[in-house]
């Protein structure tokens, strides 16, 4: 029963649903600020039918003179596909031609209108004709109805054909420098004038700047006459290098006046609907100059004139880092300021430089580090086009001091309690150096290290080598006493020379004697203080005993035992065996 | 070479060590004056060049209380390890470090036990203790021999405390070669990147002062790992403690 009960009660709350929980309605937006957000959009008339017109403008001239075929279409110029050639006689040169588009507004809705136009010269007098033709209006087929033109062979009354006239401020000109361009339309019969719309220099080589656009009506030079003219001053600068050939075209447009114009003069305003009618003017030539790239300073952005700039201005020298401080500069001169390129900001490692939104030609500088002590040089320069050269106008770096952040010095500590504790805090500087190494290199890297720690292995070695050399030489005693009879008999032998230059016969004998007795003694082994002259014979070979050497040997012994005499004679006659001596020394020297 | 030429290039290398010391002394003076000035960017470049000409302890402690009051945290930490590094015993380095790491809220690097022993000496002692010892040993134990000398108790002694000394020196060395990867960053929310590229993709940005261990280096960029997490950062970003 309960759960019936519960049941049933969510199935009246989901039923009541609807009316107790109403949805959010949107927000009610009244008509009156709904067609504020709408923007009344003309619609293209479509429906009327595709027309066209052609004429020659003017019908009749002299033979040789220029004329234009004009062709008008009510359809949108990327909609037509006009032909390459148009059939016409022979006699007809045709020249220059050109094509344009006009909007026409009608109240609610709009028509395009789009204008062919020939340049045209009948080679002979005659009746010529341009038959009618068809062309495809991306869907309809126009008719393009037959134009005659009567070209006579003289007269003087008939009326030049209508163009536009150009009147620019500068023929030579250096690639980017603004010129002023005045195109204008000359008055009609009766100094009627007529505005120009959809004004265009045709021929590449020129960016033309419309923002600047003037426009008035005054009295002008057109061909050598003083007439009231319809003008409209455009600023065009050159895009490409060298000769750049361009000619002016436009729609008359009545009195449809597109902006503020000047007027000056008596001139008549013809009333009721424009004719649109496309005109051109003679092509114009002007001479456009490279700039001179090898002598470009850096921060050349395009400006052109003769521009001057005041000294900058820092709003502070003295700054944190990461304060912003801007940096003013105001330039002035004689060039175009309305297309002026301030310098851009340049790349640095100590500060990050955001330039001003133009026209304002400021900087926003924020120090990165404190170790800036200038703000940065901006590089920038302009082209003067009447001198012919750069001229630099960068922007000098300007003293500033950058004040680091900082750290505090001290951290108040508090202990469990929450009472203070001694703070912890910087401590003062070090008065010395202090411990110092020859790198922060710890040795155990450093390869010469590991050299030293070879010198003891060098020196163990070399211990043990030693050892080994002498247990040799203890199981090898015989070497020992050897190279002791050598030594000793070198020392004898020099002691010998010596007694025997002195001449002194009984030390020269005693050192003969010492000198066999220790040439000989290793050989037994003894000490040679205990060897006689038979020992010393022994060592000789037979023929040696027998022979000279042994009578030199028992010469010294007896001359040596002769010391022990009671009176002791001395020979100087045994100076003499000094080279015998030495003979039997070497000999036995030998066998050492 | 004869005793005269001897003596003549010993005192030439005495002149250029006395000049040189001079010179340090020049900057280490200098720096010392400009930072009473407070003048502190150049006073921490001529603790720099002091530092760089020949380091010093108390050149280090100078240079990390100058790049401190600077603003530079990761510097001034630096510089510190750095003191220490030189001379464990340095008091003010340890009292400026565990003052830094209160304010800047940075942790200590994590050392491992071996490490850790091995900051009770300058790591140049270690490696001296360390030969000392085991050509003490080695001595001890061969030298009686070869003057056939008897072989005394008090020598076994020797030899055995010179082998203990060198094992127990050569964790304390493999210890300072390790805490040779040791590093600190020195630059403010330094990015940690994925790659070492000034493209790489931000893993994290990391404190000054943040210790790290270096494990590669490609480039201008060392691979290195934290506490938390790995990644490669800019060399001039990071320092290490020995360079």
């Amino acid at each position: 029963m309960v759960e019936c009960s519960i049941l049933n009660v969510l199935i009246i709350f989901l039923l009541l649903a609807p009316v107790l929980l109403s949805a959010q309605t949107p927000p009610q937006i009244p008509q009156a600020a709904q067609a504020q957000f709408q923007v009344a959009q003309p619609a293209a008339d479509a429906s009327s039918p595709v027309t066209a017109t052609a004429v020659f403008d003017p019908p009749t001239v002299r033979v040789g003179e220029k004329t234009f075929y004009r062709v008008t279409v009510s359809a949108t110029e990327s909609a037509i596909r006009w032909p390459e050639e148009i059939s016409a006689p022979a006699e007809l040169k045709f020249g220059a031609s050109t094509r344009g588009q006009i909007t026409q507004f009608l109240g609610n809705n709009f028509r395009v209108f789009t204008s062919f136009i020939y340049e045209v010269r009948p080679a002979a007098a005659g009746h010529f004709a341009i038959t009618n033709f068809s062309v495809d209006a991306s869907g309809p087929v126009v008719e393009i109805p037959a134009a005659a033109l009567d070209a006579v062979a003289d007269s003087s009354n008939l009326p030049p054909a209508r163009m536009l006239a150009l009147d620019l401020s500068a023929t030579n000109v250096f690639l980017g420098q603004p010129f002023r361009v005045r195109v204008m339309l000359p008055a009609g019969a009766g100094n009627q004038i007529e505005a120009l719309r959809e004004i265009q220099l045709s021929g590449g080589g020129l960016m033309l700047d419309k923002t600047a656009m003037r426009q008035s009506i005054e009295v002008a030079n057109v061909g050598g006459q003083l007439r009231p003219a319809f003008i409209c001053e455009l600023t065009a600068t050159p895009i490409a290098a060298g000769v750049q050939e361009f000619f002016a075209q436009g729609f008359t447009a009545g009195r449809e006046f597109s902006g503020p114009i000047t007027i000056r003069g008596q001139v008549t305003i013809p009333g009721g609907p424009a004719k649109y009618v496309l005109l051109v003017s003679e092509p114009v030539k002007i001479n456009v100059s490279p700039l001179p790239a090898d002598s470009e300073p850096p921060g050349f952005t395009g400006a052109m004139g003769k521009f001057f700039s005041d000294p900058p201005q820092l709003s502070t020298n003295r700054l944190r880092v990461g304060e912003p401080v801007h940096l003013k500069i105001t330039f002035h001169g004689e060039g175009d300021l309305a297309r002026f390129v301030p310098p851009a900001p340049p790349r640095s490692r100590d500060w990050q430089v955001i330039a001003d939104n133009p026209p304002a030609t400021g900087f926003t500088l924020i120090p990165l580090t404190d170790e800036a002590r200038a703000t940065p040089a901006i590089p920038f320069c302009c082209f003067d086009p009447v001198a012919g050269k750069y001229s630099d106008l960068t922007i000098p770096p300007l003293p500033v001091t950058v004040v680091g952040e900082g750290l505090p010095g001290e951290l108040p500590v508090f202990d469990d309690e929450g009472k203070s504790a001694v703070p912890l805090k910087l401590s003062g500087l070090a008065p010395m150096p202090g411990k110092t190494v020859a790198s922060l290199k710890p040795l155990q890297l450093r390869g010469w290290f590991v050299g030293v720690q070879l010198l003891p292995v060098f020196g163990f070695l070399a211990l043990w080598q030693w050892d080994r050399r002498r247990r040799f030489l203890e199981a090898h005693p015989e070497i020992v006493r050897r190279r002791q009879a050598r030594r000793a008999l070198r020392r004898i032998k020099r002691a010998l020379q010596t007694a025997a230059a002195a001449g002194d016969a009984n030390a020269f004998v005693r050192h003969a004697a010492d000198a066999l007795c220790i040439a000989v003694a290793p050989n037994y082994p003894a000490d040679p203080q205990a060897l006689v002259c038979a020992d010393v014979l022994a060592q000789l070979d037979a023929a040696e005993q027998n022979g000279h050497a042994g009578e030199t040997v028992r010469r010294i012994f007896a001359a040596a035992d002769a010391r022990f005499a009671v009176a002791p004679e001395t020979q100087s006659g045994w100076l003499a065996l000094q080279s015998e001596v030495e003979a039997v020394l070497l000999k036995l020297e030998e066998k050492l | 070479m004869s005793f005269r030429h001897f003596i003549f290039l010993a005192a030439l290398f005495s002149a250029i060590e006395i000049s040189r010391a001079d010179g340090t002394n020049d900057f280490f003076a200098q720096g010392v004056e400009l930072n009473r000035a407070g003048r502190l960017p150049e006073a921490a470049a001529a603790f720099e060049k002091s530092a760089h000409a020949q380091p010093a302890a108390g050149t280090l402690v100078n240079l990390g209380v100058a790049e401190w009051r600077r603003g530079h945290a990761g510097a001034a930490i630096l510089a510190w390890e750095q003191a220490r590094w030189i001379d464990p015993f340095d008091g003010r380095a340890a009292q400026n470090l565990k003052f830094a790491r209160a304010v800047a809220q940075a942790d200590g690097p994590q050392l491992k036990w071996f490490e850790a022993a091995s900051m009770w000496l300058p790591p140049d002692a270690w490696v001296w203790l360390a030969g000392a010892s085991l050509w003490l040993a080695v001595g001890a134990l061969t030298l009686p021999q070869l003057f056939r000398r008897r072989k005394t108790g008090w020598q076994q002694a020797l030899a055995a405390a010179g082998l203990g000394i060198f094992l127990a020196s050569m964790t304390a060395n493999l210890g300072v070669v390790s805490r040779t990867n040791l590093g600190f960053v020195v630059k403010k929310n330094a990015p940690l990147l994925l790659t070492p590229t000034r493209e790489g993709e931000m893993i994290s940005t990391m404190n000054a002062g943040e210790p790290a261990r270096r494990l590669r280096t490609r480039g201008d960029y060392f691979f290195i790992r934290t506490a938390n997490e790995s990644g490669w950062i800019a060399r001039d970003a990071f320092g290490l403690v020995n360079e």
